[in-house]
């Protein structure tokens, strides 16, 4: 399979266009914006800002999120007590979804982004096939652990009601809001065509069949 | 040095970096990667139109998504209800500054300068008004793509409503009819925006003049 790096082509990151590299940064001929051909020091940018989500991510889960007063007592919650209110009180699919949305997702994406970076970087049992659809699984994922917050956020302004019951986010909500954000930071630097690269780099050199066969499929 | 390959014949994949020959394709067609199965183009039907009036559609339902009560709480005899905007003005006047500053840029603002860079986008190719500043244009908007959050924001109402309903008597309001149509409305917006037409076209109206390149 040919591809654009070893044409000596590269592909403008905004507007899709195939550009002939000739220096790099290369402007895109196109949109003129700025590129390189992969991502620059893309693996540095993914571990740093994962490390720095995974640091984020130990406050976000000891500190409480929510703190809910009623006649003036405040009763807090960490977000895993938060989820173990709901089970006790039978809320079986918020307990799932929040659950997915602020631990599992989270998570997952920190090691899965490590385990992505390491593979890259070692090319120790390489799938890229099934490693990009990870990789996009988690992409897609990243946002929807923003959840929690907007549900706290939610809480806090509709149940106002004074002295009666009122809502106060925690200090880990700063802290979530961080991890989450760090970790898109960490998925959108990743670049997983470096997946593919370090594939074809480590096989012997496959026969480069003819461009003209790798007519796409079309649907 | 390798002798220059003229780029418009080929395209390659945004995601494990193949090269295909460029198909030719009709409206509503797409064609996929072999290699790693994401997809290389699209043509959308009738995108520019249909682009235009979603993104039409949801700027007019902002305000009423915005300003309208999504919903309310009745607790011991005290009713209370919150829009969108005073979600942000309590979020502000309590003091959870951050929060207020993300609920804002993801719900708020970043679904509003998308809709209406889509709208500006599809009114200039609809009455056929090209400038080279939208060149720019359509490379900023780009960068928003991952930072839309207003589909998570609705989950989050639905959260927050099962919530409540648990011990309280929760009522919604036309807020939250208006949201779910705005949300609607902006989803397919984004949806039907056909990037590899605009860019083609964008980049036949202004060549770049190149002197030794093959463009």
């Amino acid at each position: 399979m040919n591809t654009a790096k070893d044409a000596s082509l590269a592909l403008c990151p905004k507007c899709h266009k195939l550009n002939n590299l000739t220096t790099e940064p290369q402007q895109c001929s196109r949109c003129r914006g700025m590129f390189y051909q992969r991502k620059k020091n893309s693996l540095q940018y993914t571990l740093a800002w994962n490390i720095a989500a995974l640091l984020a991510f130990i406050p976000a889960n000891l500190y409480p999120i929510m703190i809910v007063y009623q006649l003036g007592i405040g009763d807090e919650a960490t977000i895993l007590s938060g989820i173990g209110e709901f089970i006790d009180h039978g809320l079986y699919p918020i307990a799932v979804i929040i659950f997915t949305a602020s631990i599992i997702v989270p998570l997952l994406k920190i090691i899965g982004l490590f385990v992505l970076v390491y593979k890259v970087h070692t090319g120790i049992r390489l799938k890229p096939d099934k490693h990009s659809k990870f990789y996009h699984a988690l992409e897609f994922l990243g946002p929807w652990s923003m959840l929690d917050v907007f549900v706290v956020a939610l809480m806090v302004t509709v149940v106002e009601l004074g002295f009666v019951t009122s809502v106060a986010a925690g200090p880990a909500i700063n802290y979530f809001t961080i991890t989450v954000i760090f970790t898109m930071f960490a998925a959108n630097s990743f670049d997983p065509r470096l997946l593919w690269d370090k594939k074809t780099a480590d096989q012997t050199q496959l026969p480069t069949d003819k461009l003209s066969k790798n007519v796409s499929d079309t649907l | 040095m390798k002798n220059k390959i003229n780029t418009a014949l080929f395209v390659a994949c945004q995601q494990c970096d193949a090269l295909f020959d460029k198909p030719h394709l009709k409206q509503g067609q797409l064609a996929k990667c072999n290699r790693c199965g994401s997809t290389l183009i699209e043509r959308k039907v009738d995108s520019i139109e249909r682009s235009f009036n979603w993104s039409l559609a949801g700027l007019i339902l902002m305000l009423p998504a915005i300003l309208l009560p999504i919903m309310g709480v009745t607790l011991a005899g005290q009713f209370h209800q919150a829009s969108l905007f005073d979600c942000i003005l309590v979020l502000i006047d309590r003091g959870f500054y951050m929060i207020a500053c993300l609920v804002f840029l993801f719900a708020i603002a970043i679904p509003i300068v998308r809709l209406s860079g889509a709208l500006y986008l599809s009114y200039c190719f609809k009455f056929n008004k090209l400038k080279p500043s939208l060149l720019n244009f359509f490379r900023a908007y780009h960068h928003l793509d991952h930072w839309a959050m207003l589909n998570v924001f609705m989950l989050g109402i639905v959260v927050s409503m099962y919530k409540l309903l648990d011990d309280t008597e929760l009522s919604v309001n036309l807020g939250l009819l208006a949201f779910i149509f705005w949300l609607i409305s902006s989803t397919m917006s984004a949806a039907a925006l056909d990037q590899d037409y605009i860019w083609d076209k964008l980049e036949r109206a202004f060549p770049r003049s190149c002197d030794n390149e093959y463009c």
